[in-house]
């Protein structure tokens, strides 16, 4: 009935399913990723408008590392690097923190420009007509903070996603895994690595339709 | 703590040379896949720009793809792919057409709103004004247009450099490939990869640098200009 199709429909559903198994464990690894990312952001970011220059410098320091060094790079020496110096660290670990300390730098930087984009009068401001520093925080600061560092956050996000293919290198199962797996035991590569591209856009592209419908709004707003 | 140095000490002439040339493959496949990346995001920001329905729709699905999808997944489909259809690409043309086409999809991102955040009343205002076409361009298209695209674009460089450590997945001699080959040689895959990072921040640290200074030295142009 399907054999106009240049491949087996019956073969490309039963390659879905496994690939889809292997979405979950991409799903799983960029959500602990984007948790570290957005904790070392913000801790980072409140300490680069600290008084305190030493502190200031350190974080600087530590963007730019993190801002050179190929994930791949890191992976392998949180994978195989430190297994070599008798600390073994599993895969998705391995892929949550070197992707996390990546994600870090990108987001202090985000948060840093979010909390400057604020001008320190509305804060003095909701002071000064008798709200306490919680109220001033709760209903003027984050609000606005949140409306201004939301989209960059989930472009990242989505960055992110993508970013967690290469973690098959260091064998965590997830999507690029699974579609590696399956190219060794069938030789369909084509159909296979079509199907991971489908599966990689199907999650990131309505993911990219709601940031830019966030971006807009925002623009709107100011 | 020195005797982990000592490795380095004694393997260097055996390590350095190797790492050196595969560092030349790396930056010429930067190099090489920048121009394409730059080359393909001209035409897909004048081709999501033109009055050609079709064309239009063609530029604006092949950007959306390649962005919702992962660098890797296009060199696998180009490197392994393209073999079932009697395609058979080498390592390194597959890396250099990949990343380029990767990053292609958001270069055009980028010229599009270079392009677009200009009003063309300005241009027309410079004509109105007895400005030449030339000089219009000169002084009141071009500042504004470098002012938005020129930051993106170097930072997009390091990004490129820092993704064709992935080519190593397709084993393309590049420096991630050359280390990995060293590491499971020698059995010293921290000191190879530690190595490996140093040189890749050696190299991207500047630049990235660089990148600050200018959209520093840009920012500062603006503020005034908006004055």
């Amino acid at each position: 009935m399907l054999e106009w199709l240049p491949f087996d429909p019956l073969q490309a559903a039963r390659f879905s399913l496994i690939l889809l198994r292997g979405a979950v464990m991409t799903v799983e690894i960029t959500a602990g990723a984007l948790v570290v990312a957005m904790a070392l952001g913000l801790i980072l970011a409140v300490i680069k408008t600290s008084r305190i220059a030493v502190a200031r410098v350190l974080v600087d320091v530590y963007i730019e590392i993190f801002r050179d060094i190929p994930a791949l790079t890191l992976l392998f020496i949180l994978y195989f690097g430190f297994a070599y110096v008798g600390f073994k660290i599993q895969p998705a670990p391995a892929a949550i923190i070197g992707l996390g300390v990546i994600g870090g730098a990108i987001l202090t930087e985000v948060f840093r420009s979010g909390f400057e984009a604020l001008h320190h009068g509305q804060r003095e401001a909701a002071l000064s007509i008798g709200m306490t520093p919680m109220m001033a925080m709760r209903h003027i600061i984050l609000p606005q903070a949140v409306r201004i560092t939301l989209p960059p956050v989930g472009n990242y996000a989505i960055g992110l996603l993508k970013d967690t293919a290469i973690v098959s290198a260091i064998a965590a199962p997830e999507i690029m895994f699974w579609a590696r797996n399956l190219v060794t035991s069938t030789f369909e590569t084509t159909l296979v690595y079509l199907l991971a591209a489908m599966l990689y856009f199907c999650m990131s592209f309505p993911l990219a339709q709601v940031v830019n419908r966030l971006e807009e709004k925002r623009r709107s707003w100011q | 703590m020195i005797e982990f140095f000592q490795p380095y000490i004694e393997n260097w002439a055996n390590w350095w040379p190797q790492l050196l040339v595969a560092l030349r493959n790396t930056i010429a496949l930067t190099a090489s896949s920048y121009f394409l990346a730059v080359l393909l995001g001209i035409i897909l920001a004048l081709g999501r720009l033109s009055k050609i329905g079709v064309v239009r729709a063609l530029c604006r699905g092949y950007i959306e793809f390649v962005r919702g999808i992962p660098a890797l997944a296009i060199l696998f489909l180009i490197y392994f792919g393209l073999v079932p259809l009697g395609l058979v690409v080498d390592s390194f043309t597959a890396a250099i057409v990949g990343l380029g086409m990767n990053q292609g999809g958001y270069m055009a991102e980028v010229f599009r709103g270079g392009i677009e955040a200009l009003h063309k009343g300005q241009r027309e205002a410079a004509l109105a004004a007895g400005m030449t076409p030339y000089k219009t361009y000169r002084y009141i298209i071009m500042p504004q247009a470098i002012r938005i695209v020129l930051p993106p674009l170097l930072n997009m460089l390091i990004i490129l450099l820092k993704d064709t450590s992935i080519c190593s997945l397709i084993s393309t001699p590049e420096l991630m490939l050359r280390a990995k080959d060293l590491a499971s040689m020698s059995f010293l895959p921290m000191h190879l990869y530690l190595l490996v990072g140093v040189i890749y921040f050696v190299i991207a640290c500047p630049l990235s640098l660089g990148t600050r200074r200018v959209e520093a030295r840009l920012r500062r142009g603006k503020r005034q200009a908006s004055v």
